[in-house]
């Protein structure tokens, strides 16, 4: 009996390892019909080429064009797709977007791009200002922070480079709130160290599917705006007078056109008034 | 060039696996240049053009699979999207629909469908296209089968 069912296994594991090798020999590009090379997918209907196969494709498609594109058809399927994603390694990928100007428009706007910036400091950078153990120690978490949702937001969308985080963000603040307002009686006897402590496990579990390597520097950001106790216009303006991005702020009628392009993100609104326009 | 090279190099490796597979196509590359192709192709039956073997002229752009191949009949033919004179084609994907997904096997099946559905609405043809147009299906098949027995099958004796 058992043997019988080894030697089924092992034609099994050999039809798998069949399968594996004949993969690329029988999926080959549709464009250079060689073994799919940086391996790329339209977002929309997922079909697969070589990452340099279809961006020279886009490249071809868009030059006969006047105006930009901002979709491509798929060479298989004529399904309209934004963009390419590549660089798949199971946690992160990138995109590549058939118009440029797209990525810039929304997930590059000065605001997120600021916010990415702020993660390439040293860790601590602010501490002198806002003290974060003593945020843990008068327990100034149980004063509700009405801005943390909106801080939320943008901070997920510079990390993870999307215009909808809504799903992530209410999962977050969920458990944030949650965990604050968790009073249980273990709980009441925790040094705040220890609390802290459980509060950045919680959020790290949470954060490592979606940020990955960013996880745990985002829960010292996260800490950070909370221990500040202010609202995103005053953090931000701290921050950035230490990032040495600031110039004062003097609101001008030269901006209202960038006020217009801008209402389409909701969360631009600090910076609608900033002249730092130059760079 | 190294690219449309090495995917031209590819299809002729296809060609010769499936010879047997498509009884209606037979796609030859030249000796001596792989950007220049010919292909032997069997009118469709229950067309004028069935019985007939038709030859296609291909010439393949340095930027292939990125632009179509240039492809025309060398037998003459009568077919209200193929230019009496010069043997050129009036086909989407050979012109602005072309998809680098396409291959000069799957072009050939595309211009035999072609042969069974004409558009008589973009016309090379005129004469052929205001037959059809017309309504006059009879006198369309019967100039289309005369052709088609002058030019692209063997001569009898």
């Amino acid at each position: 009996m058992s043997g019988k069912s080894m030697e089924l296994q092992s034609t099994a594991s050999m039809e798998m390892e069949t399968r594996t090798s004949t993969s690329d020999y029988t999926n080959p590009c549709p464009i250079c019909l060689g073994p799919i090379n940086q391996s790329s997918y339209l977002d929309k209907c997922f079909h697969n080429f070589c990452y340099n196969c279809i961006v020279q494709w886009t490249k071809v498609v868009s030059g006969k064009r006047s105006c930009t594109l901002s979709s491509i058809k798929c060479p298989l399927c004529k399904t309209e797709s934004s963009s390419i994603i590549h660089g798949l390694d199971g946690h992160n990928f990138q995109r590549h977007y058939v118009n440029p100007d797209f990525q810039d428009s929304f997930i590059l706007s000065k605001a997120h791009r600021y916010r990415l910036q702020c993660y390439y400091t040293e860790p601590g950078f602010l501490n002198d200002i806002f003290d974060v153990q003593r945020y843990w120690k008068l327990q100034k978490y149980l004063q509700a922070n009405q801005w943390l949702e909106v801080w939320l937001k943008r901070e997920l969308q510079a990390l993870i480079q999307e215009e909808d985080v809504d799903i992530i963000m209410h999962h977050f603040l969920g458990l944030i709130n949650s965990f604050f307002r968790r009073n249980e009686p273990e709980y009441q006897t925790e040094t705040p160290e220890l609390k802290r402590k459980r509060f950045s496990q919680t959020i790290l579990d949470a954060a490592k599917p979606f940020l990955s390597a960013r996880a745990d520097r985002f829960i010292l950001e996260l800490e950070l705006f909370l221990a500040s106790g202010l609202n995103i216009e005053a953090y931000d303006s701290v921050y950035l007078q230490r990032l040495g991005w600031n110039k004062p702020i003097v609101p001008s009628v030269a901006n209202e056109e960038d006020l217009g392009l801008k209402s389409v993100t909701p969360y631009l609104y600090i910076f609608d008034c900033d002249p730092d326009d130059g760079d | 060039m190294q690219a449309s090279r090495a995917r031209l190099f590819k299809e002729y490796k296809e060609v010769q696996r499936e010879k047997v597979a498509d009884p209606d196509i037979q796609l030859v590359c030249d000796d001596s240049n792989i950007f220049k192709w010919t292909a032997l192709i069997k009118g469709p039956s229950e067309t004028p053009f069935e019985g007939g073997v038709f030859q296609l002229a291909f010439a393949v752009p340095e930027q292939y699979p990125l632009q179509p191949p240039q492809v025309r009949f060398l037998t003459k033919i009568f077919h209200p999207n193929v230019h009496f004179k010069t043997g050129e084609i009036c086909l989407d994907i050979l012109k602005n629909a072309w998809s680098p997904a396409w291959t000069l096997q799957s072009v050939c099946r595309a211009i035999i469908a072609l042969m069974a559905h004409p558009e008589p609405d973009s016309p090379l043809n005129c004469d052929s296209g205001n037959l059809l147009r017309s309504g006059d299906a009879r006198g369309y098949q019967s100039m289309a089968r005369m052709y088609t027995r002058l030019a692209a099958m063997p001569k009898k004796g």
